[in-house]
């Protein structure tokens, strides 16, 4: 049998993930977030890990240097790499959503035309802008987007947030929301026909685990 | 000129050096061979056509396209694939839609995109068409020459999915869906979202029995006993038909003795709008994308005026070569069988002895220079070569 590769994201969606597979019978010792291995192997049930970043995650799964992968549909949407998406694994909620400083809030969304947007996800802001008619300028960050608005840099963001903490700390409002998106199981076009098998029983194993454990 | 200054070559452009482009050849020239042994004849077109061909042929004129305007300002592109060229071809040039024409290529095709694993903007395909018989052993001949194809190119681990365009249609027009809704189900099906066609198909009012099976559809892989099991639980006719149709290809696919390396994909419809009943694409372990793929396109032709059925199969060469490799099953080295030196003064018999080793068939290099005997035995493996003829 061959090896299945699995990339997990490094992040928010790590642990949940690495708990779930262990459940369904895919582990390894030692995979752990800040692992010095870079391929964690399991022998006996032929199984390796890789850890990446998640942006870097659906390149990884595209060219099938991973079989398959778990990762947030913000990133597949910014992304947009030829690969299955095979399940919606319901945890890591979240929303991408466009957020403005409190004080210089406008009525309506398209009172913002015209102004600057700091964003990891410049492929999601830009559609979601055009699709509201709206011409904007895009600036592409890497991290820190609540920043950005704060000395200048930008007068609104599209950043991804669960609680809405974060923006209450630094005085931002959200004004609109670009799209919901949770954890996803992806797997690598050939991959999934090569190995049909063995992962289908891996989607239905997590479906069952999801159902036991009231995921929703 | 600055020192650092290295001329580039476009995006997605590469060169073949001496060694990969030898390689390259000595693959082609096999499949040329592969090809006419099955009966195909091999047939060049243009690099360039004008653009209302390609509109025509119905896969589409996209930015992928590269375009250009002739001194008349009309508007040329660089083939983005061979069928719809070939299908011109046999069209205007070929005579009577009822004879059986079985044509082969190897050509260079252009389409600005990402560059992928093998997949450069410019890349070159083998490939076959069919034309004129729509007869289930005509797509099993195509199959059947595909897998000698790739045996040929030195592959052995690859596996075929087999789908037919057929079902998913029959499918869709049994609960009369509108336009948008048989778009947006075409469409998550090609991106490969198993998710979102499920909560899609959800929402439609239709019987729940087929919303198990088109909401499943990209989970609807395995073997023929799956398709006999479908047909019992089908109920229009384009889904039985095209069930039947594969069970057809399947028994001849038996005969040709590749059925161990098929399987079915009722959710493969490939990225081209011009296909009509069987599709497949070839995969094999270590490449992330698909090495190989085609299918039957019966109405393509009549685009060109001609009805004629059709059916074929292209496969990226580049991503073969990269396959083999990685399979450490390639080897790109450049080699010759004989280094011809001579002694100061020995030049004219060097030559002599050269051309008489030639006509024997063998691969030669020659010296320039006259050297001794321990230079030249380390000339000889410098110059790749396997034999050192020394003459004084």
């Amino acid at each position: 049998m061959p090896y299945l590769t699995i990339a997990l994201p490094k992040g928010k969606l790590f642990a949940k993930s690495v708990e779930l597979l262990a459940k369904v019978g895919y582990s390894a010792d030692n995979v752990v977030e800040d692992s010095r291995k870079l391929v964690i192997t399991n022998e006996a049930s032929k199984v390796k890990f890789i850890i990446v970043k998640t942006m870097d995650l659906p390149t990884y799964v595209e060219y099938g240097a991973a079989d398959i992968g778990i990762i947030g549909k913000d990133v597949l949407l910014e992304e947009k790499k030829d690969i299955y998406e095979l399940l919606d694994m319901k945890y890591g909620k979240c929303r991408l959503m466009v957020a403005v400083p409190k004080a210089k809030k406008r009525a309506k969304l398209t009172d913002y035309a015209h102004l600057r947007v700091a964003t990891k996800y410049p492929n999601c802001a830009s559609e979601f802008f055009n699709k509201a008619g709206m011409q904007m300028t895009i600036i592409k960050l890497n991290g820190s987007i609540e920043l950005a608005p704060i000395v200048g840099l930008s007068e609104m963001i599209v950043d991804i947030v669960e609680t809405g903490t974060t923006l209450k700390e630094n005085n931002l409002e959200e004004i609109a929301v670009v799209q919901p998106a949770t954890a996803r199981l992806i797997a690598n076009k050939v991959s999934f026909k090569l190995q049909f098998n063995r992962i289908k029983k891996l989607v239905e194993d997590l479906q069952k685990v999801m159902v036991e454990e009231n995921i929703k | 000129m600055s020192e650092n200054k290295v001329l580039q070559v476009p995006y997605g452009t590469k060169d073949l050096l001496p060694g990969e482009a030898g390689a390259k050849r000595k693959m082609e020239d096999n499949l040329a061979t592969n090809f006419s042994q099955w009966g195909y004849a091999e047939v060049q077109t243009p690099t360039f056509e004008y653009l209302d061909t390609f509109a025509l042929g119905g896969s589409g004129i996209t930015e992928e396209s590269m375009k250009f305007l002739d001194r008349n300002n009309r508007t040329l592109v660089l083939r983005s694939d061979m069928t719809t060229p070939l299908a011109r071809m046999v069209a205007t040039r070929m005579g009577d839609e009822k004879d059986i024409k079985r044509l082969f290529y190897i050509a260079n095709i252009f389409r600005y995109e990402q560059t992928q694993a093998g997949r450069q903007c410019e890349f070159s395909q083998a490939g076959v068409e069919l034309m004129g018989t729509p007869e289930p052993m005509a797509d099993a001949e195509v199959l059947a020459l595909a897998v000698a194809s790739l045996q040929t190119a030195g592959l052995d681990k690859f596996k075929i999915s087999v789908g037919h365009i057929g079902f998913l249609a029959g499918l869709m027009e049994e609960v009369n869906l509108t336009g948008q809704e048989k778009e947006k189900i075409k469409q998550l099906v090609l991106e490969h979202n198993a998710v979102d066609l499920e909560n899609y198909v959800n929402t439609l009012s239709i019987d729940e029995k087929l919303k198990g099976v088109l909401g499943r559809l990209l989970f609807l892989q395995d073997g023929q006993d799956m398709l006999k099991k479908l047909q019992k639980n089908v109920h229009n006719e384009k889904s039985y038909k095209a069930l039947e149709n594969l069970l057809q290809i399947f028994a001849f696919a038996k005969a040709y003795g590749v059925s161990k390396y098929l399987s079915f994909d009722l959710s493969l419809i490939r990225n081209f709008d011009y296909y009509t009943g069987m599709v497949f694409e070839a995969y094999t372990p270590d490449m992330g994308f698909n090495i190989c793929g085609g299918g039957r396109y019966d109405t393509m032709m009549s685009s060109f005026g001609k009805d004629c059925p059709a059916t074929g199969f292209a496969m990226g060469i580049d991503r073969i070569i990269l396959a083999l490799q990685r399979e450490e099953n390639f080897s790109s080295k450049a080699d010759w069988d004989v280094f011809v030196a001579w002694e100061a003064g020995f030049a004219q018999a060097a030559i002599k002895k050269a051309m008489e080793l030639r006509a024997k068939g063998k691969k030669v290099k020659i010296a320039f220079s006259s050297m001794n005997e321990m230079e030249a035995e380390q000339n000889t493996l410098e110059n790749n070569c396997t034999s050192l003829v020394y003459i004084r």
